[in-house]
C-alpha cells in the first residue's frame, strides 16, 4: 500500500507526447512564429514611415503591438496558457499590479519634471551670464 | 463517518491530495520565479528610461536618425538592421521551442539539432549587437557639434559616436547611457544564455537526459531562452520604434 508522501505524479514525464501530438504541436508554434513575424514588420513598415502617423497613434500601435507580441511568447513558447490556473495567477498578478502602478508613476513624474526643467531653465540664463561675467 | 475511515478520497484532503497546487516540477517553478525577479528590473530600467525620456523628450534624438547603418550598404537604411536582428532573435526562440518539442517526443537528435540552431542564433545575435555598439561609439565621420565640459568649462566642441558623457546623437549623455545600460545588460543575458544552451546542448549529445528519462532540462533553459526573446520585444519598441 502507497503511503501518502509515495505519490509523485512526475510532472516531467506528463508534458511527454507522442508523435502526431508532436505534429500537431509544431503547427501550433510555427503559426505563432508567423504572427510574431508579421507584426515585428507591420511596426518596422510603420516605424520607417512614421512621419505620416501622429505620434499618439504610433504610441498605441507600436504598444500594442509589443503586447500582442508578449502574449504569445510567453502564452505559447513559455507555454504559460497551458499551465495550471494557480500558477498563471501567481506569475501574472502580482508582476502586473507592480508594473502598472510603476509606469503610471515614472511617467506622470517624468511628465511633471519637463515642466519644472523648462520652469527653472528660464532662470539660469540669467545666471548663467552672471557666471560668464566672473571670468 | 467518512473522515475516520481508512482510506480518505483525494477530496477531502488539503489541496486534492499531494498534487502540486501549481502542476509543476520544482525546477520549472523556480525559474518562473527567477523571471519575475528578472522581469522587474528589465522593467525597473525601461520605465527609468521612460521617466528621462519624458523629461527629455525635447532634445530626445530620434533612433531612425542614430541606427541607420547596415553591414556592406554605404547608405541610410534606419531600422533595417534592428529588424533583421529582432528576426534572428526570434528565429531563435522559434529553434529553441522546436527543441523543447522534440525532448517531449524524448527523440535525442532532434533535441541536439535544435539546440544548436539556437546557440548559433543566440552567437549571431550578440555579434550583431557588437556591431551596433561599434558604429554607435565611433559614429559618423561628420560628428556633431556639442557643449562639452573641458577643465569645469563648458565649450562648444565636435563630438563623434558617444561615451558615457557626450555623444553626438543629442545634447544630453541620458541616450547613450540608457542605450549602453539596457541593450548591455540584454546583450549580457543573451552571452548568458547562450552559455547555458551550450551546456546542455552538451549534455544532450552525451545522453544525461536520455539516461534520466526525460528532457525537462531543455524547457527550463527555454523559459530563460524566451524570456531573453520577450526582453528585445519591449526594448526594440521602446528604443527603436517610439
Amino acid at each position: 500500500m502507497s503511503g501518502f508522501h509515495d505519490y509523485d505524479p512526475g510532472y516531467e514525464f506528463l508534458a511527454q507526447h507522442n508523435e502526431t501530438e508532436g505534429k500537431q504541436k509544431r503547427k501550433q508554434l510555427w503559426k505563432v512564429f508567423w504572427i510574431l513575424l508579421v507584426i515585428t514588420l507591420v511596426e518596422l513598415v510603420i516605424g520607417f514611415y512614421n512621419s505620416s502617423f501622429s505620434p499618439a497613434l504610433l504610441k498605441v500601435i507600436f504598444i500594442g503591438g509589443t503586447l500582442f507580441k508578449a502574449y504569445y511568447i510567453v502564452a505559447e513558447f513559455m507555454h504559460l496558457g497551458h499551465e495550471n490556473k494557480g500558477l498563471k495567477i501567481t506569475i501574472l498578478v502580482p508582476y502586473i499590479v507592480f508594473i502598472l502602478y510603476l509606469i503610471w508613476i515614472c511617467l506622470v513624474e517624468g511628465v511633471y519634471s519637463k515642466v519644472y526643467r523648462s520652469f527653472i531653465n528660464k532662470a539660469p540664463q540669467e545666471t548663467s551670464a552672471e557666471h560668464g561675467g566672473h571670468h | 463517518m467518512s473522515s475516520h475511515s481508512n482510506t480518505l478520497s483525494t477530496k477531502e484532503l488539503w489541496n486534492g491530495g499531494n498534487v502540486s497546487p501549481f502542476g509543476a516540477t520544482y525546477g520549472k517553478l523556480m525559474m518562473w520565479f527567477f523571471l519575475i525577479s528578472d522581469a522587474l528590473t528589465f522593467s525597473s530600467l525601461l520605465t527609468a528610461y521612460g521617466f528621462m525620456r519624458h523629461k527629455f523628450d525635447d532634445i530626445w534624438p530620434k533612433a531612425e536618425n542614430v541606427f541607420t547603418h547596415f553591414p556592406f550598404y554605404e547608405g541610410h537604411i534606419p531600422l533595417a538592421y534592428v529588424g533583421l536582428m529582432t528576426f534572428i532573435l526570434i528565429m531563435s526562440s522559434v529553434t529553441m521551442v522546436l527543441a523543447v518539442e522534440a525532448g517531449q517526443r524524448k527523440n535525442q537528435k532532434q533535441v541536439a539539432f535544435w539546440m544548436l540552431m539556437t546557440i548559433i542564433g543566440g552567437a549571431m545575435f550578440v555579434g550583431s549587437q557588437a556591431w551596433e555598439w561599434f558604429h554607435f561609439i565611433v559614429g559618423t565621420p561628420e560628428g556633431h557639434l556639442r557643449e562639452v565640459m573641458v577643465d569645469g568649462k563648458i565649450v562648444l566642441q565636435k563630438v563623434y559616436g558617444a561615451t558615457m558623457t557626450n555623444n553626438e546623437y543629442s545634447q544630453s549623455p541620458l541616450f547613450a547611457q540608457f542605450f549602453f545600460g539596457i541593450t548591455g545588460f540584454h546583450g549580457f543575458h543573451v552571452f548568458s544564455g547562450v552559455i547555458i544552451n551550450l551546456i546542455i546542448y552538451i549534455n544532450v549529445l552525451k545522453g544525461t537526459y536520455e539516461k534520466r528519462g526525460h528532457y525537462e532540462m531543455v524547457e527550463k533553459v527555454g523559459l530563460y531562452w524566451h524570456f531573453v526573446d520577450l526582453v528585445w520585444v519591449f526594448v526594440f519598441t521602446f528604443f527603436y520604434l517610439l
